[in-house]
């Protein structure tokens, strides 16, 4: 062999050649100073990445990464109706009679984590677009309401949250669970420092019960509820506080209709 | 005895020393690990792949690394290069690249040829698996290697690279 690329002997150094490829590449360094000079480049770049930052591989590793005791807290989480009592506590400060809360899910619902789960993964791969962030801008929101309404079978208005500092950037129609009417809607709201939100819509689950649930996955908060119209998932990666107060808002606007004789929200 | 705790266990060691290389910050690298393992035990049932686990879960270490970033980003934070204590470094041998200036050269590096080099360098991972956790084809994979070790070359004050015929 009399020709060997910059690439092979870069594989070379980095010990990814066959035997054969091998003793080819060691037989053309002998015959070239200057090859051999480059592969000795590299393996000592290698080398110095090694010293720097192998150590780190031997240390005794701490017990908060031991996976055994990561899933038994995820268990023990999964287990109780966790989030409940935090639930309660935003859902009791809009007002709401706690008569509402006449039948808490004691059991998670399964459901509800697929729900969750396809939320959160549907705001990490939008939030990141700029131009394609959503489908249908907020510029034409009577359109997006009449259509997602559509396509949801109910009625969905466009939250208001310009008292929380967000605005609404527009909506998307994605799949969904079959259980879920087999569609999803989101809705995207983005405050001044383009921190952006979304609400995850469906059509209500086969038993229409009531349910809530507050979830941290991927990094992102997640605040759930459903109800007998639809199932909703507010998601953000706010401080908390701030979540709170705009998965209270967007709770109170879509269930005004619901939960009280007022009338209906608009959006 | 649960055989997929045991394979994240087996991996545990490899993804701190990958993020503390990434990080270069110790409590920020092992939060990186224990939400990637929180991710991969809640997904079990849901997403995992049916091999083995470990390109798995860099892909989703590396997910996490990017995202936190960006999200510092967009708070405004920035690091300061100052600020970044050095590693201990032995004294430099002739012929040998100092360490502070190689570990302050990885830093520099633009953050795909980071996550690249290290991967093959550090964990020395074959170029098909480094390739697929980045999810990019092999050839982009070497010429992002290629970049990030000229410029390793340039940033270290290493001599200029002779003169080489590429073949195609």
């Amino acid at each position: 062999m009399s020709q060997i690329s910059r690439d092979q002997l870069m594989a070379y150094a980095d010990g990814q050649l066959s035997p054969d490829e091998r003793t080819a590449v060691e037989a053309y360094l002998v015959a070239n100073a200057d090859a051999a000079a480059e592969v000795a480049l590299l393996q000592r770049q290698n080398d110095a990445i090694r010293t720097l930052f192998a150590p780190a591989g031997a240390e005794n590793v701490p017990v908060r990464l031991k996976p055994q005791r990561l899933s038994a807290e995820i268990g023990r989480r999964r287990g109780q109706p966790w989030g409940w009592a935090a639930a309660a506590v935003v859902l009791l400060g809009l007002g709401l009679g706690a008569g509402w809360f006449a039948r808490p899910l004691l059991d998670p619902n399964p459901a509800s984590a697929t729900l969750i789960a396809d939320a959160v993964n549907a705001h990490a791969v939008y939030v990141a677009e700029n131009r394609h962030a959503v489908e249908v801008g907020s510029d034409d929101s009577e359109h997006l309401s009449t259509w997602l309404s559509n396509r949801l079978d109910t009625t969905l208005g466009m939250p208001d949250l310009t008292a929380q500092g967000f605005s609404l950037v527009g909506g998307r129609l994605l799949p969904g669970e079959p259980d879920a009417g087999g569609r999803a809607a989101q809705l995207m709201y983005e405050d001044a420092s383009q921190q952006r939100v979304t609400i995850y819509v469906t059509a209500a689950l086969p038993d229409g019960k009531p349910a809530y649930q507050f979830a941290s996955q991927d990094g992102a908060e997640a605040f759930y509820w459903a109800n007998a119209r639809i199932t909703c998932t507010v998601v953000g990666t706010l401080p908390e506080a701030q979540m709170k107060a705009v998965a209270g808002a967007v709770y109170s606007q879509l269930t005004e209709g619901d939960v009280s004789s007022r009338p209906p929200y608009r959006g | 005895m649960d055989s997929f705790l045991d394979q994240l266990e087996a991996c545990v060691p490899a993804l701190r020393r990958y993020a503390r290389a990434l990080t270069r910050n110790v409590d920020l690298a092992d939060d990186l690990v224990q939400d990637c393992l929180e991710r991969a035990i809640s997904r079990r049932g849901l997403f995992r792949p049916s091999g083995p686990v470990r390109a798995w879960l860099f892909t989703m270490l590396l997910n996490l690394h990017r995202n936190a970033l960006r999200a510092s980003r967009r708070r405004g934070e920035s690091v300061d290069f100052h600020t970044i204590p050095e590693p201990s470094i032995p004294a430099p041998q002739p012929g040998h690249i100092a360490l502070a200036e190689m570990a302050r050269a990885i830093d520099l590096l633009p953050l795909e040829q980071k996550e690249a080099l290290l991967l093959v360098t550090l964990e020395g991972l074959a170029y098909g698996e480094a390739a697929e956790i980045l999810k990019i084809p092999q050839g982009t994979l070497m010429s992002r290697l290629g970049r990030a070790r000229a410029a390793l070359r340039t940033l270290t004050g290493t001599p200029a690279e002779p003169h080489l015929r590429t073949v195609k």
